[in-house]
């Protein structure tokens, strides 16, 4: 790989070179001999699955973890990197997927924030020069604004301030656009391409193959620890790519089955709640993926709460095959036939620490099949039943008796998936279904949709994913501050459901 | 488990977590046991004893002769009533810093059960005035519970006001309606109850063993390592007990599964009251035989300690409760046969609960370490497990054994 490196180098000598970074976690080889170049000015893209080790690489360069082994040299110079702040010395910053910002200050306040220069503050001097800074490379952000009412993009952009403000030559993003809507990553790739031009190098860790053959300059493809291929935009391609990155080829357009559209199976009538939702209303028919597109924070969580009984609702009705089901528990509206796959996998989905077969009959612990009238669990029928599901569904243990926090992400949504549809639902509510996983899990969630699909029953898909809501829906709606704005047919081109996902297209559509 | 006969790719026969949670708790114990020792060693030297002298008269005295067995057996009885009451509600995620309450106002009940119906036969009235017991510690349960799921107040909270109340509550008890009737002669009569009729008091099992009857070693030994597996099916075998689990761990995932978190905890809360009621058993019933004004306090609030010492494993908790007798009983030795102050056991048991917080943390670690070493054999990680996100500060209690703190509220 060097010598092509060295064919193509212009000359100039890379800012920092990895050389055979090896990095152990317990039972994983996150990083086995890594080795990497950086270049002054480039976008150097990142890619790979989930635990391909992209990010342990770049928390080792930013002195995160302690390598095990190999050496980092920065502008020629071997580094010793123990630390964060070594690294900021060295001019390396790092934006994390979680922001760590300090929610009631104002972006200045966060921007200086270690950095403050002495003890007495002088706030409208910092202003002045994050007000710059921000100016010089197209970041719209006012520095008096307070942070806990900026979008999450913005939040980002605050992130980023910080790092250019620490004088920061190289910027590593971890997936900087997964917290992004479509626009806002347009508007960072404004940003990321000054900063390219000033020079600055910017390593984009992502696993979204379009953002990066858009974005980058360079890309390393990372598989189970180890640098599989370098290459360019322009000798490449999304399948290509992929292909690299899951080790075989992959689909990326599922066929969607046809089948006979049924009844109603759901019915939503002016559905009010908490200021979130504001009169929504929409039917899903048996054999039909009804897609619901939008920004995330515009009652896509309620949405999907609301329909499982989670939350209080103000006014409306919704009906499940006719039955009224607002007011009833969870359980009652699960034993109704209602499948509910959460967007917060952990906090709604699984218990982590506790075992799969735990897991696999969470919600059916009554079940007459799985404890007695007593109250006593049969354990050996639930491990049974998690056996099958576990094999069914292509989870990857060692064993049932394992927690579920052992399980990787891809995994642990299999385990939701086999779960929720074990019991052979009316009605499956997938919430943000892919999020997170990678190429190889994306593929076998969206199988599995399409095959209940197939199989008659509704699915309620809540998506801030455009490519997921296409690749499935048979019909698209778009949700906009706790309404819906729009409805569309899987056709109609992106920019137009992007308008309803902006609030703007019901005039137009309607 | 040997049963599955297909081929299922995940096999069942694995060493079950718990059974390796268990054997790490058990090192844990005996490593923080060490680094007690050890500290405690320092302080003996400063008083200028022999360390060496010390250990084996406490030692001596609690486990030398069957009667310092029978003493430690006797003040282990009422705290692993008490630990149980505790780690059932922990389990469920909540802190029941009120089983000194529940069982002050169960002494109360028991001790009015026994006084008013003597006319049942013996075995039946000792079984009223247990029911007694029991049912006063879930009355005084069902108040911070019922609190709790209907208005959200917190357990820590009203139970610690509860405490407050129940000792006035039993101080007024003695005080009046159960107060000891004049003796003859008019002497100045003690606060307290008459005596319990004989068939309301638990007998003495220490003559079977050869153990003085100073002891009161008494069948309540029995009860409470009856009530220790209970609460152990309870938790692992029964649908409360993983409801319970699940509510305690992750009670956003427990809801979306339909499970009522109220209904949940209030069955807890009711639960830890009635075992909370059998802590005072012993002193009255198996001891004194009346409830006296200088009751002893504090077993509620020792039984937090010994839940912890045991992890809130209901088998652990048994061995916990044994380990503090062992150092209470020691505190005798102590008084007669050292210049080391009485107070040295406190130390030491206050040592011994720092230093479980590392040794749990470090057998956590390599139990976590191990099950995640495991799952990479499996070829599990091609998308991996935690490692990838784990710079973020995540919460520690997911792995194999339980941890401390519920994880859904963090009680001071």
């Amino acid at each position: 790989m060097s010598e092509g490196d060295g064919a193509g180098g212009k000359g100039s000598p890379p800012l920092v070179e990895l050389e055979k970074i090896t990095k152990r976690f317990p039972g994983v080889l996150a990083n086995d001999e890594v080795s990497l170049e950086l270049r002054a000015g480039e976008v150097h893209a990142l890619i790979g699955e989930n635990g391909a080790g992209k990010s342990t690489l770049m928390r080792v360069l930013y002195g995160i973890y302690p390598a095990d082994g190999g050496t980092i040299r920065v502008r020629g110079k071997e580094a010793k990197i123990g630390s964060p702040r070594d690294a900021i010395g060295l001019g390396i910053g790092m934006v994390h997927q979680h922001f760590a910002l300090v929610d009631p200050f104002t972006v200045t306040e966060n921007v200086i924030l270690g950095e403050e220069g002495g003890p007495v503050l002088d706030i409208e001097e910092a202003s002045k020069k994050v007000a710059q800074l921000a100016e010089q490379y197209g970041f719209r952000v006012n520095p008096l604004a307070v942070v806990e009412e900026l979008s999450v993009g913005e939040e980002q952009r605050v992130e980023i301030l910080k790092a250019l403000y620490r004088g920061v030559e190289i910027l590593v993003l971890d997936e900087p656009t997964a917290v992004l809507t479509p626009a806002e990553t347009k508007d960072l790739f404004g940003n990321l391409r000054k900063l390219r031009e000033a020079g600055r190098t910017i390593v984009f860790i992502s696993h979204k193959l379009d953002e990066v053959l858009e974005i980058a300059d360079r890309i390393t493809v990372l598989r189970r620890g180890s640098v599989v291929g370098e290459t360019r935009p322009a000798e490449t391609s999304k399948a290509k790519l992929a292909e690299m990155m899951v080790g075989r080829p992959v689909l990326f357009r599922l066929k969607k089955p046809h089948v006979q559209v049924g009844e109603p199976v759901l019915r939503v009538e002016d559905l009010a709640g908490e200021g979130k939702l504001n009169g929504i209303t929409l039917e899903v028919r048996a054999g039909e993926i009804l897609g619901v597109a939008g920004v995330e924070g515009n009652g896509q969580r309620e949405l999907a709460e609301a329909l499982i009984g989670l939350r209080k609702l103000d006014a409306g009705s919704i009906g499940l095959e006719g039955t009224g089901i607002v007011g009833r528990s969870v359980g009652e509206i699960r034993n109704l036939g209602v499948g509910y796959i959460p967007e917060d996998r952990h906090g709604q989905g699984l218990v982590l620490n506790m075992t799969l077969w735990e897991n696999a009959v969470l919600g059916r612990q009554d079940d007459s099949e799985f404890s007695t009238r007593l109250g006593v669990l049969l354990i050996r029928k639930i491990k049974e039943l998690t056996a099958r599901l576990v094999g069914l569904f292509d989870v990857r243990t060692r064993s049932v008796d394992v927690n579920a926090s052992t399980l990787s992400g891809g995994n642990q949504q299999k385990l939701i998936l086999a779960r929720e549809l074990e019991t052979d639902p009316k009605l499956l509510i997938a919430a943000q279904p892919t999020r997170g996983l990678d190429v190889g899990a994306i593929e076998f969630v969206w199988t599995q949709i399409l095959e209940q699909k197939a199989a008659g029953r509704g699915i309620l898909l809540i998506s801030a994913e455009l490519d997921e809501i296409y690749a499935l829906s048979d019909r698209i709606v778009t949700l906009y501050e706790g309404r819906i704005t729009g409805e569309f047919s899987p056709d109609a081109a992106p920019e137009q459901v992007g308008l309803g996902m902006l609030g703007g297209a019901r005039e137009e559509v309607a | 488990m040997p049963t599955e006969s297909k081929a299922a790719p995940a096999s069942l026969a694995a060493r079950p977590q718990w059974f390796e949670g268990f054997v790490g708790q058990f090192l844990a114990l005996l490593g923080s046991l060490a680094i007690a020792v050890i500290l405690g060693s320092i302080l003996i030297v400063a008083y200028g004893e022999s360390p060496l002298e010390v250990y084996s008269s406490i030692l001596e005295a609690s486990l030398g002769t069957v009667d310092g067995i029978g003493y430690v057996l006797a003040i282990a009885t009422p705290l692993i009533f008490s630990a149980l009451a505790v780690a059932v509600c922990f389990k469920g995620g909540m802190f029941n810093i009120g089983v000194e309450g529940q069982y002050l106002v169960a002494m109360v009940t028991a001790a009015w059960a026994a006084l008013e119906l003597g006319f049942l036969p013996g075995p039946l009235l000792v079984t009223a005035v247990l029911a007694a017991a029991m049912l006063g510690g879930m009355v005084w349960a069902a108040i911070p519970a019922i609190l709790k799921v209907k208005t959200g107040a917190h357990e820590v909270v009203t139970t610690i006001m509860l405490n407050g109340i129940a000792v006035s509550l039993l101080a007024w008890a003695i005080n009046f309606p159960l107060r000891i009737g004049e003796r003859p002669g008019g002497q100045n009569v003690d606060l307290r109850t008459d005596q319990f009729p004989d068939g309301a008091l638990i007998g003495d099992i220490g003559e079977f063993f050869g153990v003085t009857p100073g002891a009161h070693l008494s069948w309540l030994l029995f009860l409470a390592i009856a009530a220790a597996v209970l609460v152990w099916f309870l938790i692992r075998r029964m649908r409360l007990g993983y409801e319970a689990r699940a509510v305690g761990s992750s009670p956003g995932s427990a809801k979306a599964g339909g499970i009522s978190i109220g209904a949940t905890q209030l069955k807890l809360f009711l639960i830890s009251g009635a075992l909370a009621g059998l802590v005072g058993m012993q002193q009255i019933l198996a001891d004194k035989g009346h409830l006296p004004q200088n009751y002893i306090v504090a077993l509620g609030f020792t039984g937090i300690a010994v839940a912890f010492l045991g992890q809130n494993n209901p088998i652990g908790i048994v061995f916990a409760a044994i380990l503090w007798g062992i150092l209470s009983r020691g505190e005798v030795a102590l008084q007669i046969q050292s210049e080391v102050p009485r107070e040295f056991i406190i130390i030491l048991q206050g040592i011994l609960i720092l230093s479980v917080v590392i040794t749990y943390q470090i057998a956590k670690r390599r139990l976590a370490a191990r099950q995640l070493q495991r799952a990479g054999e499996a070829g599990a990680l091609e998308d991996s497990a935690a490692p990838e996100e784990s710079s973020e500060p995540r919460e520690p209690a997911h792995e194999g054994t339980e941890a401390f703190q519920p994880t859904n509220e963090r009680d001071g």
